[in-house]
């Protein structure tokens, strides 16, 4: 049963690679740069294994993943931040491996999704990558991103709602609202 | 509770984040409150939307083999370790290395029936090379050394093979070098370099061949992976891929220069 740390690095960080990315490629907004961002976190994680205490590795890699991530946004690519979002060559639908439990879902829409969560300021894409994708508690998500519950909470409503309207989700939302 | 307070307080409710006294006054003022009710409904159904349309990207094949290599790099300055197990460190358990050729081969919608034609000895080494490319791409299958450095992984098969594979640089052309491990094809070890290129990852099987004759390139397409074949100077090439034709082409060229 003894488990060279290496292994044990495998067993647990190694498969939740498609995790590190997903949150990787909503923050960057460009798969290159999230590819960069994910090899280093990997190595980070590796790195500080040791600060690791078990239970769930994903709110603790996720939380490398992130920081990693504002370091590169930091450096040379921040400008890019108010540059319209252009869509890479990639197909978003092949990149998908869930498609069946999406079945109900057009590739189309699930992309119309993705456009629209790219839109939203850097705060919002996180809490919604971490709470909607992730499925993360709001404290994990707060362990993760560094801030207080209760702004997590205003994040998550005021993307939430942002997204309602930007997909047309919720007419009632918006006539109601005056 | 007021209508305001309760639209602030709505998406923490549907989260069950909410403290639990605060949780009660909420549904309260929603079996009282028409219109708070209709705007939970929606709040509740783009919530839905989103948990179900919003998915995770799958991390490319190429991103994989960085993540193992730099891993492996990483390891190897620690030289103290007692016993020669290091080499295989970076072994996953066999019941997920299952799972993955299962979620691979499933993925790629490959199913390796006999074909209804007889098939050439060609097409069925194709099949062989094709069916390790994609057993490549699980965990930890990809390269027996890691390295993007063709002075570590030439030398390699030094002592493993009665041949030696040729591994040009390509970096600057945009190939890096990823590695090189050991393959069967047709029961007999050949050597695999393996390159990438962006999220594509391209092996390079070689070996010696007593076929008399070159044979042209060919450049097939099997299950969305590109082939390319070629024989020169006793030495059998499959490139396999799923670059675009081109690209792979153009690397085909470069690997003979
Ligand atoms: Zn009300």
């Amino acid at each position: 049963m003894s488990d060279s740390a290496l292994e044990s690095f495998e067993r647990i960080v190694v498969p939740l690679l498609d995790d590190a990315y997903t949150l990787a490629r909503h923050l960057m907004r460009d798969e290159h740069d999230a590819q960069d961002v994910v090899q280093e976190a990997y190595l980070r994680a590796w790195r500080h294994y040791g600060s690791f205490h078990g239970g769930d590795a994903r709110p603790w890699l996720l939380a490398i993943v992130r920081n990693c991530g504002y370091t590169w946004r930091r450096g040379t690519r921040v400008q890019r931040e108010s540059v319209a979002y252009v869509e890479d060559e990639h197909g978003i639908g092949d990149e998908s491996h869930h498609a069946t439990d999406a079945a109900a879902l057009a590739a189309s829409d699930r992309a119309e999704l993705r456009d629209a969560l790219d839109q939203l300021p850097l705060e919002h894409r996180e809490a919604i990558v971490l709470r909607e994708i992730e499925g993360l508690s709001y404290k994990e998500i707060a362990a993760v991103t560094g801030t207080p519950i209760g702004t997590v909470m205003s994040r998550l409503s005021r993307a939430r709602q942002r997204l309602q309207e930007t997909l047309g989700l919720g007419a009632r939302a918006k006539e109601g609202g005056r | 509770m007021n209508c305001a307070q309760t639209r602030e307080l709505l998406s923490g409710y549907i989260d069950g984040e909410l403290p639990p006294d605060q949780a009660m006054e909420l549904s309260e003022h929603l079996t009282t409150c028409a219109e708070c009710a209709g705007i939970y409904e929606e709040l509740l159904a783009t919530v839905r939307t989103l948990r179900e349309g919003l998915v995770k990207y799958r991390a490319p094949d190429l991103l994989r083999a960085r993540v193992r290599s730099a891993l492996r790099e990483e390891e190897r300055p620690v030289v103290a370790r007692p016993t020669p197990r290091v080499r295989r460190g970076l072994r996953v358990p066999w019941r997920s290395l299952a799972a993955a050729a299962i979620l691979v081969v499933a993925s790629s919608g490959i199913t390796f029936v006999a074909t209804r034609d007889r098939p050439s000895a060609e097409s069925s080494i194709g099949e062989e090379v094709l069916t390790s490319h994609i057993r490549s791409l699980m965990p930890a299958h990809l390269t027996d050394v890691a390295s993007n450095d063709q002075h570590n992984v030439k030398p390699w098969f030094n002592g493993r093979l009665d041949f030696s594979p040729s591994v040009p640089r390509l970096e600057d052309a945009g190939f890096p070098l990823l590695g090189g491990r050991l393959d069967y094809v047709r029961g007999r070890p050949v050597a695999v370099v393996v390159y990438g290129r962006r999220q594509h990852v391209i092996n390079v099987f070689t070996w010696p061949t007593d076929a008399s004759g070159d044979a042209a390139r060919t450049l097939t397409t099997s299950h969305g992976y590109n082939l390319l074949h070629w024989r020169s100077g006793g030495v059998e090439r499959w490139v396999v891929s799923d670059l675009n034709a081109a690209e792979l082409r153009q690397f085909g060229m470069l690997l003979e220069r």
